[in-house]
């Protein structure tokens, strides 16, 4: 997957997972979970999503590289190279 | 290979919950619940056509849309329901009666602050800064137990005022008598003051429905009338369950919502049962009123928590039943909610399981018929009378509660003795619900979540 269809899946995710999500003014290089007001229970819905659709394991010690919308894609872009 | 990944004994609140969330991330899930229907200590069941709910009086922790750090919207994530789409009638108003004493309350907490400056001026100061001692507590840190009651002592120093506030929230949520776990104190002075009562729209069943649908949308599967019969263990671990119909079921992981005791027996796991065995159970008398003739008693009151005795005495009565305090509510009473052509009073007052369970069964029926009578009667003296214009009536006791719901001696809120993290001796069974101590409808979905997310999806 590119970069960008990386990034549409994660906010897609997220929109999944949030109602209330507004990614209006979502600054990618800003911590998510200050910016949508996310819990650690909606980010381990981040994580068990990305498992789910594409069988991902991603250890506990990794979550702070899932920091921002541009480490996560930074992150995920080896990971999905051949989803 | 196991035939399920996750097994769930249980199909009440905390079990929905946990198998919702299981198998939105693809785990294959099975619910056993031994009844026709789910829900467990909050159901409901069918009589003359009449829907009766049993345990739900109001949901705690009411919050508006949008207010994402609300414990009740993080649920609604964590289930993948909208919390937009749903329909929640906030209570019109309640209020705690002690010894001639009243205070009012709405989900609004600045309606509690201006009661007790005006019913006990001398302590509102004292009530503020409690106020701000709870917000700033950690109910959910690992520490020993403390005590609420000195707690109370120490920071409002008003044995009445502490009394009046402990009532409520020992009814909604204290598997202990006498006195309450701090952490447990503040989790419900939370979800009653500071956020509010409030019920779904329609009733209890359409609740359920709605849960379960969203299990079975995501591919849980749930099977009633299944109920269990033994879990099956090998070495350190769980295998599966056995059912009372012979049929072996095997799993990955077991989760048990039935409370310590059943789960003990269940598994064979050795310990002494009676200690985790709750005292506190209660009889519930329902009765129905045309709203034609229903009195002007209580007028837009919701719940009015009532006890007569200058202390507060929470415990498990001498007698079959205590009518000298309890609960009485009205389940019309909230916001926004169309009107039957009847209207409910519901009363609830601690009750004695072990009188109950020893009832032969030709004087159960005039037994329970005697204190149904005395319950209505106490409730009566508070609200004004109802008697005559009693359409229908039905009650149940701590032996209808345990025999439905397998909570040991019909303890409603289960073992004083919680078990905060879900372990037990198996590697792979946990506990959930009561047990593992959130309590309420909220608090039980809250349980399933947290054991799922701790042990299960990690």
């Amino acid at each position: 997957m590119s970069r960008d269809e990386i990034k549409d899946v994660l906010l897609e995710i997220i929109a999944d997972i949030d109602e209330e999500a507004d990614f209006a003014s979502l600054d990618a290089d800003a911590p998510l979970r200050d910016q949508l007001d996310l819990d650690s229970m909606d980010f381990l819905d981040i994580v068990m999503e990305l498992r789910k659709r594409y069988k991902l394991q991603i250890p506990e010690e990794e979550y702070p590289q899932l920091a921002t919308l541009t480490s996560c894609v930074n992150y995920l872009v080896p990971k999905l190279q051949q989803a | 290979m196991a035939a399920y990944q996750l097994l769930i004994i249980g199909g009440g609140l905390s079990g929905i919950a946990a198998g919702i969330r299981a198998a939105r991330f693809g785990l294959k899930t099975l619910i056993l619940e031994q009844h026709n229907l789910p829900g467990g200590l909050n159901s409901y069941y069918l009589r003359q056509g009449r829907l009766l709910e049993t345990g739900l009086h109001a949901m705690t922790n009411f919050a508006p849309p949008g207010a994402k750090k609300a414990p009740l919207n993080r649920l609604f994530r964590q289930l993948h329901l909208s919390r937009r789409q749903f329909e929640a009638h906030e209570q019109l108003g309640s209020e705690v009666r002690f010894a001639g004493r009243t205070l009012r309350f709405t989900n609004d907490i600045a309606m509690l602050e201006e009661a007790i400056a005006c019913e006990f001026p001398e302590a509102i100061d004292q009530f503020r800064r409690l106020r701000l001692t709870i917000a700033a507590y950690d109910p959910f840190a690992a520490v020993p137990w403390r005590s609420a009651r000195r707690f109370l002592a120490e920071h409002l120093r008003h044995p009445l005022l502490a009394d009046m506030l402990l009532l409520p929230l020992m009814i909604y949520g204290n598997a202990e008598e006498h006195d309450m776990d701090l952490g447990q104190f503040v989790i419900m002075f939370r979800a009653i003051f500071e956020e509010g009562l409030f019920r779904p729209g329609g009733t209890m069943r359409e609740f359920l429905d709605l849960l379960v649908q969203r299990f079975r949308d995501f591919g849980g599967e749930l099977r009633y009338r299944c109920p269990v019969a033994s879990i099956e263990t090998d070495g350190g671990r769980v295998q599966g369950v056995r059912l009372e119909s012979g049929e072996e079921l095997t799993a990955d992981a077991v989760l048990s919502t039935v409370g310590i005791p059943e789960t003990m027996r269940l598994s064979g796991w050795e310990g002494d049962c009676a200690r985790y065995a709750g005292r506190m159970s209660f009889m519930e008398t329902i009765s129905f009123i045309p709203r034609a003739s229903a009195p002007s008693f209580a007028p837009r009151r919701t719940i009015v928590f009532y006890h007569n005795a200058p202390r507060l005495d929470y415990q498990r009565p001498d007698d079959y039943l205590d009518p000298s305090w309890g609960v009485i509510c009205f389940p019309d009473n909230f916001s926004g909610l169309v009107p039957e052509d009847t209207v409910q009073v519901r009363v609830t007052n601690a009750a004695s399981y072990p009188l109950w369970q020893g009832l032969a069964a030709e004087i159960y029926g005039p037994v329970k018929e005697r204190w149904t009578q005395a319950a209505i009667a106490a409730s009566e003296e508070i609200v004004g009378n109802y008697r005559p214009s009693i359409v229908y009536q039905d009650s149940f006791t701590p032996v209808t509660i345990e025999r439905f719901t397998r909570k040991a001696q019909g303890a409603v809120y289960g073992s004083g003795i919680k078990i905060r993290d879900g372990a037990t001796p198996w590697s792979n069974l946990f506990i959930a619900g009561t047990d593992q101590g959130y309590l309420g409808i909220v608090g039980a979905m809250l349980s399933g979540i947290t054991i799922v997310n701790q042990h299960i999806l990690r």
